[in-house]
């Protein structure tokens, strides 16, 4: 089961018992450097200033729905790679490279929160951050702040998600076992398991029919 | 398979096991700079290394440059998906463009092995109807080469890598040397589904032996293939050319990127290579120069390769150098089922279907488009699921489903567009190069093939029982940019891959390719750079 907080309504509790850290000892040297790595105290913040992190840390909270302890510490994981300049190898040309455009849309996030609700985005309650959030998204392609809302949508959740879905307790989570070397996998094919996954406690679950009516198809990655 | 051994013995050059063989680069043959080799070969992946192998055989003294490290797979390589974010290309590049095409992890490697060393591992050989689009449709463009020019060489390859699949009863009907793999609940699907619409699916082509070869031991099902195959499974130029290459008296220097090709004004010949290793400026001499770096740093290199006879850059005197790059519209669509698939277990390239690959008479649009099983791991799993708009607590709910989903992937045949290129940006790099601004835009013809492609997979996963179907658009695969031709008023190279302007410089990697088809295009780029080998070697 995973350690982190989710609601039974928000698929929490779907895997019982399920823990990918327990499989640790199966994994090889390399791998398991890294990936305990991700485990303990989290790196120190070195690229975000004092402000910057206070609103990196309550849009990363808002967009992964990470709302009471213990957390994955995704403000520190991504403030990291900016930190090493560890971008995925491109940028738009009308947005600076991933750290400047982190600051500038930071930046722009809490003068967005100043002239709706009177103060940073982070002293904003969350019920305000997210419908400022909702905002952002629904502008698609059009402007907001001066930059194409969409790009800026896409370069937050793609650090968020990329930071959020390496970590072991998110694993657990979604019922995905992790490192698989050397051991493999045995048991392929449909409803069939190796002993150490765990069903899913439910399976008809299907969020399509509990969640929101589905949202348009839109097409951020390529906007 | 021993006459493979003959020709090409790396699987047997490596340790019995997973690893790299230490001995063989221990004893690699290195060459002095002020040595005029035979031939230097810019970027070790799939067409670099495959001309490096070649000539080495041949008993030429060939040095092969990587930009990135030469990867030892126990030690530099993780289960993991962050953790492998070095396997890409992560130096700066600019996209722009109506669409512009997201690069690094998404398409383009560094080091030895180059992209193939993270790709997936599908290897379809291209139709014969690929090398005349122009003629057959008035689309694309026609290659100065036919299929059959290629066809024995597709065939070495795939006994070297070796290929395992179903007898292929598209393009040019062939078989594989090693039977198809069994599949996950993924490929169940797919199978089940195509079967349900009366759609011909079969299981591979896939470049991961299934049976003995060499020292190669047998894929685990493990899932990683996208991250570096550790246990040696999966063929990468690093264990299926580079071993026999080095055994064969090639060097290779990792870690050492090449800036600008030396260019002779009086001889109007190539002299050689600049190159960083280290932080140190160097200069290797070369007799003939061959350039592999992929579709955005090849056309880069040429285009920072200046001098008084080539002031926009070597053999771009008809502007054609970083033109018609291609990308495939890779669309992908999952659907979802009460039953657990974990999509996740076994390799992402399992079963496909060539069924729509070729034009339909019947349909607005030209060319066609390939479907085949993409197993997306969680974090790329997330991005699937963030770009349908979830957020907060809806996004977690629907990860929390990730056991219940099946995921295909569909290839594209976009066309080549003379505007889809690279140029040079104002940005810098470390080295103080310039670095490549790519600018794509789609065509109509390009956005009907999305929407068929995507109305196929959502078909296909309904009629397997998916109660709900969602798409991402996406992009796979950079080809072209220094393209072959007839003339020089039409592309970079020759149908030998010989630059037209510079009689012993070559480019050999999948920037020379005129068209795309809906192929994985690895195979196909290491069939055409040993055929340039061939005919170099003659
Ligand atoms: C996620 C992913 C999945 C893929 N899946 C498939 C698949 O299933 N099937 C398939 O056929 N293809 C697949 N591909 C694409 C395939 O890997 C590439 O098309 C192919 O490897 C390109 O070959 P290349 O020789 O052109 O370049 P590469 O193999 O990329 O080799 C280029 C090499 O040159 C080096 N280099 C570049 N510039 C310099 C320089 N200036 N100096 C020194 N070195 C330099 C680079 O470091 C690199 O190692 C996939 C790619 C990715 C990223
Ligand atoms: S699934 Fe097989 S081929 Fe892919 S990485 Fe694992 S062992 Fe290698």
């Amino acid at each position: 089961m995973s350690m982190l907080p989710l609601d039974k309504n928000d698929g929490g509790g779907r895997y019982p018992g399920f823990s990918t850290l327990a499989q640790a000892h199966s994994w090889d040297q390399a791998t398991a450097g890294v990936v305990l790595g991700r485990i303990g105290p989290p790196p120190e913040i070195r690229f975000f200033t004092p402000q910057e992190e206070a609103g990196a840390a309550a849009l990363l909270d808002q967009l992964l729905g990470q709302h009471a302890e213990p957390r994955v510490p995704v403000v520190n994981f991504v403030d990291s790679r900016l930190a090493e300049k560890q971008t995925d190898g491109w940028r738009y040309e009308d947005l600076p490279e991933d750290g400047e455009a982190w600051r500038k849309t930071l930046a722009a996030l809490d003068h967005s929160a100043e002239e709706l609700y009177f103060q940073p985005f982070a002293e904003c309650p969350e019920s305000e951050q997210a419908a400022l959030l909702q905002s952002i998204q629904d502008l698609g392609n059009s402007t907001w702040q001066g930059m194409r809302a969409s790009r800026v949508w896409g370069l937050w959740t793609r650090y968020a998600a990329t930071a959020f879905y390496s970590h072991p307790w998110a694993w657990d989570e979604i019922g995905f076992g992790g490192p698989a070397y050397p051991r493999g996998y045995k048991n392929l094919g449909i409803d069939r398991r190796e002993s150490f996954e765990v069903a899913d406690a439910s399976p008809g679950e299907d969020p399509l029919e509990a969640g929101p009516a589905a949202l348009s198809q839109t097409d951020r990655k390529n906007a | 398979m021993s006459g493979v051994r003959s020709r090409n013995e790396s699987a047997w050059l490596l340790p019995p096991g997973p690893g790299g063989n230490h001995k063989l680069r221990e004893r690699m043959r290195r060459f002095d700079d002020a040595d005029e080799v035979d031939i230097a070969v810019v970027g070790c992946g799939a067409g670099g290394s495959t001309v490096l192998q070649r000539l080495a055989r041949a008993g030429w003294r060939a040095v092969g440059f990587d930009a990135g490290p030469f990867w030892d797979p126990e030690q530099d390589w993780v289960s993991d998906e962050a953790g492998s974010h070095h396997l890409y290309w992560n130096e700066p590049r600019v996209i722009a463009g109506d669409n512009p095409v997201p690069l690094g992890s998404n398409n383009s490697g560094r080091g030895v092995g180059g992209s193939m060393v993270h790709y997936a591992g599908y290897t379809p050989r291209f139709h014969p109807s690929d090398f005349r689009t122009f003629t057959a449709d008035g689309v694309g463009a026609d290659w100065p080469i036919e299929y059959e020019d290629l066809k024995p060489y597709y065939e070495a390859i795939e006994e070297e890598l070796p290929v395992a699949g179903d007898t292929w009863p598209w393009g040019d009907p062939h078989s594989y040397p090693h039977r198809p793999h069994p599949v996950s609940g993924n490929g169940e699907l797919f199978l089940r589904g195509a079967y349900a619409c009366g759609i011909q699916a079969k299981v591979g082509p896939v470049a991961i032996s299934n049976g003995r070869f060499g020292n190669r031991p047998h894929c685990i099902y493990r899932g990683f293939c996208l991250q570096g195959c550790k246990v040696n499974a999966k063929a990468s130029p690093l264990i299926t050319h580079v071993p026999d290459a080095l055994a064969h008296g090639a060097e290779i220097r990792a870690d050492s990127m090449v800036t600008r090709i030396d260019f002779d004004e009086q001889t109007g010949r190539a002299t050689g290579v600049h190159y960083v290793q280290g932080g140190r400026e160097r200069f290797q001499r070369a007799r003939i120069v061959a350039i592999a770096g992929y579709s955005i740093e090849t056309p880069r290199l040429l285009l920072n390769s200046t001098s008084a006879r080539f002031p926009d850059g070597m053999c771009n005197d008809f502007d054609q150098v970083g033109r018609y790059l291609m990308v495939q519209g890779a669309p992908q669509t999952a659907g979802r089922f009460d039953a657990e698939v974990r999509m996740w277990k076994a390799p992402p390239p399992e079963v496909s279907t060539e069924e729509f690959y070729e034009t339909d008479p019947s349909k607005p649009y030209k060319r066609g488009f390939s479907v085949q099983t993409v197993s997306p791991l969680p974090i790329t799993w997330a991005e699937h699921v963030a770009a349908q708009g979830y957020w907060g607590a809806d996004f977690r709910r629907y990860m929390s489903d990730y056991a219940h989903w099946a995921c295909l992937g569909a290839l594209c045949e976009f066309l080549p567009l003379e505007g889809n290129r690279v140029t040079l940006a104002e940005e810098k790099d470390r080295h103080g190069i310039p670095v490549a601004r790519f600018s794509y835009s789609q065509c109509d013809n390009d956005r009907q093939l999305l929407e068929a492609a995507q109305s196929v997979m959502e078909k296909i996963l309904k009629a397997a029982g998916a109660d709900e179907v969602i798409t991402i658009k996406r992009y796979a695969h950079l080809v072209g940019g220094a393209r072959m031709a007839t003339d020089e008023k039409h592309g970079v190279v020759d149908g030998s891959c010989r630059t037209f302007a510079v009689p012993n410089l070559y480019i050999t990697d999948g920037s020379v390719l005129p068209t795309q088809g809906s192929a994985n295009p690895a195979l196909t780029i290491m069939a055409v750079a040993a055929r340039a080998a061939e005919r170099l070697a003659k």
